[in-house]
């Protein structure tokens, strides 16, 4: 009897385990959802014959909300789940898209958006004016995502149901093209899936848990399957306005699959079970994967470049003549060797891509003569053994210790004495919030929000940025800010570009980082996916601009 | 009668030790470096939305009225907003730990069945070579990390053989069956959905085999060494010379003795595996709690971090509390003296 009652007790207690454990189903919202994109337990069916599947690997997170999504994998899931009022295009600037065109007040502060008219919800329903000032209004109250980007708007109105007015603040040059982030949601689907009780007061949570595994949008494809951790699963939208723009052979489903570990992307493709890998795979895993038959590995030059941010307020590197000897010190055609084969070395302040770059625009290249003859001028030049300079890499970026070990060889040539400390993100972050922490050297990769150089230039010199992790210059120049402004202000794209140019010259000659190169991305690829990132806008997301894929049959 | 007390006695301790962990976890998640809000939400938010997210979390309030709001909340089952999924860490926890748990469950049962196994040949026919060849399994399934495991079984049956798929729970178009405990094979079985049940059952066994390899090597060495003692024991020289078969010897006089301490180490490595198989998840893209609290600990999601710390505080308070109770039915001794002891 004694053995049957713990035994009896035992069963129970593993019961109770596993009861507690039953049910995957999210909460339901207060509000029963309306056109649910899809249901845990509907069957997401087999790729018949016809059907053309594609599979992306990417670094997880995936938040599929406008309003809070702004990383990689997020911006790439959007941009084609939703539309927006502009398409950015190759080579930088802007098309028009839902927008068919829009009109500038003379003082440049009012812009009146006319939108194409027949444009289809995934639910069906037609998108209008309205939806537009929902969705901003909807960002700049959550404030996440790309809502940084979109600002300095006063207000946001519907004139009727296809013309929008936005009013800014002031004028700017980066009003339109900032456009290509503001992803229009269905205000009537997205209301009627909103919990009342949420942090917007009478907006509840404005629909943010619903559109966590949910879309709301008009863009040519619709997420069917979400299951958070694993892959988000999507359909092309036959109905979508613009069809014409999808190849022939563009895939029917598309899974963004949340993994970068180097043995599973390997295994998956080898087996057939991948098609793209993502981008931050190692030199040695890209190697491996090449050699996998059928699979290349396709390169594009991207809007990231890789910094060495000097401190110009601490010695040794707040002397001018000591950090034009570090740049000339440098070996940039070394550190370009380390990374992929065909990495260019940045030219300029700011990554080639964006718009407004300037190609004649003077560089620093290793010579050593210059180098001593910079340090002769440095004020620290005859005690230097008192001033080591610390260069902080990033631990989670593994890849940036070799480029920090070469930096301390190469400075070690002209007697400087360099320490290489790793730092956890979290830790540089705080470090660079203030001045009196933020070491002599931080080793950042820094990307453009958007496809034009003075943003750029604003994100890693301006003086707002100075207690970000996107400036550990703290150069604090008001002159300098004061032309950022002016020129990111320039509504013309061609005098705006021409500010840019004299922006980097500046900088250049100010020389307060070393601009080591730009960031190639890299994927691999099967050669039965017909894909040229190339020909789509460098901003981020866009080179996976779905209806421009190719998928044959394997 | 004298079970129930004494399982209510254990779970009356539990709760001070659980209340104890969650303390400690809530000081140590705290004073990490990094601002949790801050990480959430990204370097380019504007600060009001961090501001208004701090406040929202209480993270402007002091470490102790944290602490009270926090608990209160986990009462009532509310674990807060996760800052890496965006939703609340209950449904996290629900969604993902039937994953984890089917997981370390079938890894269970390969390492109990297979160590305890390989633990009876090497003591029945110890000194020979096959004692040496599982002996020198086991050194090396104790010495190599999980995670070794899985990658070797990914390249080998999922890269060089392509046996087995490489990711995730179930292949794409695959039905998933009717959820009545969220363990895929269970329920796939339960609706007799055998193809859904085998397709289960492939993904899981790269995972599931790399989980269980220490602790089959483990539970084997300690099966031998508990065999080897008992056999030299009286007793089972005494069944001999009664001319009791070798076989039924070793089932039913020394196997069930030599496995009181076999069962002490199965259950704490079943509760460890739950918290050590994150990068066995990582590798294989399971969805399960050990890797969401891994990247909850990267990403300093303050709630997440706490709320699966404590489901592993749960975990391996019940392993203990089953251990006692299975201890306690395999050896009659255990239970007479707790029974004088009352």
């Amino acid at each position: 009897m004694n053995k049957l009652s713990g035994l009896v007790v035992m069963i129970l207690v593993m019961a109770m385990m596993l009861a507690a454990c039953g049910g995957t189903e999210a909460p339901p919202a207060t509000q029963p959802p309306q056109e649910a994109t899809a249901e845990p337990e509907a069957t997401a069916a087999e790729p018949a014959a016809e059907e053309r599947l594609l599979r992306v690997t990417f670094s997880w997170p995936l938040y599929a909300d406008p309003a809070v999504g702004s990383d990689y994998a997020s911006s790439t899931a959007l941009l084609n789940v939703y539309d927006t009022l502009v398409m950015p295009v190759a080579g930088g600037g802007t098309e028009p898209w839902l927008a068919e065109s829009w009109d500038i007040s003379d003082d440049g502060l009012a812009y009146t958006f006319h939108l194409q008219k027949g444009v289809k919800f995934h639910d069906g329903s037609e998108l209008l004016a309205s939806d537009v000032v929902y969705t901003y209004n909807r960002l700049q109250a959550i404030g996440e995502g790309y809502a940084y980007l979109i600002s300095g708007i006063t207000s946001v109105e519907a004139s009727d149901d296809y013309t929008v007015v936005f009013q800014l603040e002031q004028p700017s040059g980066l009003f339109v093209p900032s456009l290509a982030r503001l992803y229009i949601l269905n205000e009537e689907m997205v209301r009627a899936n909103t919990v009342a009780e949420g942090a917007y007061g009478a907006e509840g949570d404005y629909g943010k848990t619903w559109l966590l595994t949910n879309d709301a949008g008009s863009g040519p494809y619709k997420i069917i399957e979400f299951p958070l951790e694993e892959y988000c699963l999507l359909e092309k939208f036959d109905e979508y306005w613009a069809a014409d723009k999808f190849l022939p052979n563009a895939p029917t489903q598309v899974k963004f699959i949340g993994t970068t570990e180097a043995a599973t992307v390997r295994a998956m493709m080898s087996g057939g079970e991948l098609e793209i890998s993502d981008q931050w795979q190692t030199v040695e895993a890209y190697q491996a994967l090449d050699k996998i038959e059928g699979v290349d590995i396709r390169t594009f030059l991207s809007m990231t470049g890789f910094y060495y941010m000097l401190n110009t307020r601490v010695a040794p590197t707040d002397d001018i003549h000591c950090r034009k000897a570090m740049a000339y010190a440098f070996d940039y055609e070394a550190a370009v060797a380390l990374e992929w084969p065909g990495t260019p070395v940045m030219d300029g302040p700011v990554p080639a891509e964006l718009g407004g770059h300037d190609p004649n625009v003077m560089t620093y290249s290793r010579d050593l003569d210059k180098a001593r003859e910079e340090m002769a001028q440095c004020q620290y030049a005859d005690d230097l053994a008192s001033y080591p300079v610390e260069v902080h890499w990033i631990s989670e970026v593994p890849a940036e210790e070799k480029f920090a070990l070469l930096f301390q060889a190469n400075m070690a040539e002209i007697g400087m004495t360099v320490s290489v400390v790793q730092t956890p993100w979290l830790s540089v972050v705080e470090e660079m919030a203030a001045q009196e922490t933020s070491p002599h050297v931080v080793t950042v990769y820094v990307s453009a929000a958007l496809p034009e150089a003075g943003l750029m230039i604003k994100d890693r010199y301006h003086s707002s940025t100075a207690n970000t992790w996107q400036q550990n210059e703290w150069l604090l120049d008001a002159e300098l800010d004061a032309a950022i402004e002016d020129a990111l202000a320039t509504a013309d794209q061609a005098e705006r570009f021409a500010k840019y140019a004299d922006l980097e010259a500046q900088i250049m000659e100010l020389c307060p980082s070393l601009f080591l190169y730009d960031q190639l991305e890299q994927h691999a690829v099967v050669s039965y996916v017909d894909w040229d990132p190339t020909e789509q806008s460098p901003l981020m997301g866009y080179a996976f601009w779905l209806p421009a894929i190719g998928v044959n049959a394997p | 009668m004298r079970y129930v007390i004494f399982i209510a006695r254990r779970i009356f301790q539990s709760i001070f030790v659980l209340l104890g962990l969650s303390i400690l976890i809530f000081v140590i998640s705290r004073v990490m470096p990094g601002d949790p809000a801050r990480v959430a939400l990204g370097s380019r938010a504007p600060q009001w939305v961090v501001d208004n997210l701090r406040e929202q979390m209480h993270l402007n309030d002091t470490l102790p009225v944290q602490y009270f709001y926090w608990l209160r909340d986990a009462l009532q089952g509310d674990f807060g907003l996760s800052l890496f999924t965006r939703r609340a860490v209950a449904d996290d926890i629900r969604e993902f730990l039937p994953a984890s748990l089917e997981l370390v469950f079938f890894s269970g049962a390969i390492a109990g069945i297979a160590g305890i196994g390989l633990g009876a040949l090497s003591a029945r026919f110890k000194g020979s070579w096959v004692d040496n060849a599982v002996r020198i399994l086991s050194y090396f399934g104790i010495v190599t990390p999980s995670f070794v495991f899985g990658i070797i079984f990914l390249l080998t049956f999922g890269l060089a053989l392509e046996w087995l798929p490489p990711i995730g729970r179930l292949s794409q178009g695959v039905p998933k069956p009717p959820v009545v405990t969220s363990l895929i094979t269970i329920d796939a079985l339960l609706a007799g959905q055998l193809g859904t049940f085998w397709d289960a059952l492939k993904h899981m066994l790269m995972p599931a085999m790399a989980l269980a390899m220490g602790s089959l090597a483990q539970e084997a060495r300690i099966t031998r060494s508990s065999m080897s003692d008992n056999l030299a024991k009286d007793y089972i020289a005494a069944a001999r010379s009664l001319g009791i078969p070798e076989r039924s010897i070793m089932t039913r006089f020394l196997l069930k003795p030599s496995l009181i301490p076999v069962v002490s180490v199965f259950a704490l490595d079943f509760a460890a595996g739950l918290s050590n198989a994150f990068l066995v998840e990582m590798i294989f893209n399971w969805p399960g709690l050990s890797r969401y609290g891994m990247n909850a600990m990267l990403r300093k999601d303050l709630n997440a971090i706490a709320a699966v710390i404590l489901i592993l505080g749960v975990t391996f308070t019940i392993a203990n509390i089953v251990v006692d109770l299975v201890v306690g039915a395999l050896d009659p001794r255990i239970r007479l003296s707790a029974a004088r002891s009352e």
